[in-house]
Order: structure tokens, then C-alpha cells, then sequence
């Protein structure tokens, strides 16, 4: 944690706190919503469950992610305290306490994708074309 | 970092003293060389004290040499510095030649630099010059009064423009150089 800071150093703890919003607004690919299962097993016989991830979603929107990120670290005694590094929010609302120390924004790494009924409509009317549909041309 | 270097003594890396600027001061003090007459594994500390010890100990007059034969035990040699370390090294089995290169390193190193372990393997007396860096050197300093989240800080700005996005702007280069003409 801090490896990328000049001042790091394996004895000295320079790693930053992520504060992750809009978790409910996440997007798995393709068929994943479906077919995605997360494990869990209570430890008694019988006691194994396979949750969908929708179904997981709907129960925690922040478990996804929380989910994710555990998963890509790696597996020592260490990854339990990282992982109290991470605050994860479903929507836009972060407590005061933690939103006052945020000091940066990690950029997005890949633009989010917009709808056509979001765009503005004078925008929409603006945007070059190369013809017009006919009148009596029908829409499917 | 393992267990075993957790009992080692801990320090920075050093320059050595400017020894030998004014005068030189010998910094090995002692060295005992402890063997067998008889065992195998004593034999190239043999060779060494019957070829080369006596020219040592000329060459070397402040070093004091001991010798300590000892029956059916290992080859070692401890070796003693002006600043009171002591350095223990066994030497089973070694040749003539390897022997003499270390009682080379025992003789010319100052004190037990190598049971050290390094803290860092980079040392300054002066650590910055132009202070030290913080996680707010070099940041915007827009950053400063910003409200975030903010989708402008948000925003990717490192993909390259789309063929759309380009598309586009030859369409309006194109209306306005209609516009040109027209007047």
C-alpha cells in the first residue's frame, strides 16, 4: 500500500483510504447478472448457497465490489485490514466525516456510457446526419 | 524480511570514516586462527599457516595473530576491531586460496559491517533540500477548492478522440466555411 509514494517504505503505513459511490449503478457484461453465482457455505452439512448475482445485488448493492476487490488481492493476513481501507456507498450520499478528507478522484476508466432520451433535445436535433428518414418510411 | 534477520542488529547504511586521510589507522586488531593438525577439513588453514602466516604477520605488525591448534574441531577464524567487534568465520574446507582472500576482507574491512541488516539500502544526512514530498506536491491546486466528487475531476481524459467526436467536427469546420463562402 503507498508503493507508488516517494515516502514509502515497508515499515511505515502511507496508504490511502478509497471512498467508492454508486456501487448500485454497476454494470457486469453480457449474460452475468444471470449467470454469475456467489458462494457461500455456513460451515454445517447442507449448508452451502449459491446466490445469483442479481440476487446478491438486490440484497447489497455494495457487495459486488466489496466482492471484486477482495477477490484481486492477495490472499495473506493483510488483505482483511486493506480492505477496512475501502468504503463503498450504493448511491451519492457519503457521510460528512468521510467525504471531508477526500482530497482527490481517481478518473474513470472508460467514459460512462449515456442514453439517447438523456441527451438534450436540442442536442440531439443538432447532431449531423446523413439523410432523413422518408415519410412514410416505419420505424420498427 | 525473515525470521532469522530479526535478531540482527539494525542499521543505515554508512560511508566509511576517512580513514587514511590524515593517518592511516589499522582497524583489525586480533586474529586468531583456530584449527586442527590432523582433521581434513583443516587443511587449507594449514597450508595458509605454513606458506603465507609469517609474511602476514610481517606485513601486518599492529595485527596481533594467534594460533590455537585444537584437537578433532572445526577451522575458524575470529577476528577483533578497534571499535570491539568481533567476527566469527568457519572455514571448513576451504582452500589455500579462498582462505587467503578472506582473511584479506577480515583484515581490510572496518568492524563487522556484514551482520548488519539494512534498514534502507539508501542513506542521507540531508534528506530534502526542497522538502520532502507530500501527497499534495505537484497536484493541481484546483484540487484545492474543488467539491468532490466532481464529474470534471471524475471524467476520463486519457482516451483518444472517437471517429463519432471527429466526424463531428468536420461537420462544423464544413458549416462554418459554408458560412465563409456564402458572405
Amino acid at each position: 500500500m503507498g508503493l507508488h509514494k516517494p515516502i514509502y517504505h515497508p515499515m511505515n503505513d502511507c496508504g490511502d483510504v478509497v471512498v467508492c459511490i454508486n456501487s448500485r449503478e454497476i454494470a457486469l457484461r453480457g449474460e452475468e447478472w444471470r449467470r454469475r453465482a456467489y458462494f457461500h457455505h455456513t460451515g454445517y452439512p447442507g449448508g452451502a448457497s449459491w446466490t445469483l448475482a442479481w440476487e446478491l445485488h438486490n440484497k447489497d448493492p455494495t457487495m459486488i465490489i466489496k466482492k471484486a476487490v477482495y477477490k484481486a488481492m492477495q490472499g495473506n493476513l493483510q488483505r482483511r485490514h486493506t480492505m477496512e481501507r475501502l468504503f463503498i456507498y450504493p448511491g451519492e450520499k457519503v457521510p460528512d466525516d468521510v467525504l471531508q478528507n477526500v482530497s482527490n478522484q481517481i478518473r474513470q476508466l472508460r467514459p460512462v456510457p449515456t442514453r439517447l432520451d438523456h441527451i438534450p433535445e436540442e442536442e440531439v436535433q443538432n447532431f449531423p446526419k446523413v439523410m432523413d428518414y422518408p415519410e412514410d418510411y416505419v420505424l420498427k | 524480511m525473515s525470521n532469522s534477520n530479526l535478531f540482527l542488529k539494525s542499521g543505515f547504511i554508512r560511508a566509511p570514516l576517512q580513514n587514511g586521510v590524515g593517518r592511516f589507522v589499522p582497524q583489525l586488531q586480533r586474529i586468531v586462527l583456530k584449527f586442527c593438525k590432523s582433521n581434513g577439513s583443516s587443511r587449507g588453514l594449514r597450508d595458509f599457516i605454513e606458506q603465507d602466516l609469517v609474511d602476514f604477520a610481517k606485513q601486518n605488525p599492529s595485527v596481533v595473530v594467534y594460533l590455537k591448534p585444537r584437537r578433532h574441531r572445526g577451522p575458524v577464524i575470529v577476528a577483533e576491531y578497534l571499535n570491539g567487534d568481533r567476527v566469527w568465520m568457519g572455514m571448513h574446507n576451504k582452500t589455500h586460496s579462498e582462505i587467503t582472500k578472506w582473511i584479506e576482507v577480515l583484515r581490510t574491512q572496518q568492524g563487522d559491517i556484514a551482520s548488519l541488516r539494512l534498514r534502507k539500502y539508501q542513506y542521507t544526512d540531508y534528506p530534502s533540500v526542497q522538502g520532502p514530498w507530500t501527497p499534495f506536491t505537484f497536484k493541481d491546486p484546483e484540487l484545492n477548492t474543488a467539491k468532490l466528487p466532481d464529474p470534471k475531476y471524475g471524467a476520463n481524459n486519457r482516451l483518444p478522440m472517437t471517429a463519432t467526436e471527429k466526424l463531428r467536427l468536420m461537420f462544423e469546420k464544413q458549416k462554418l466555411n459554408d458560412v465563409n463562402t456564402a458572405e
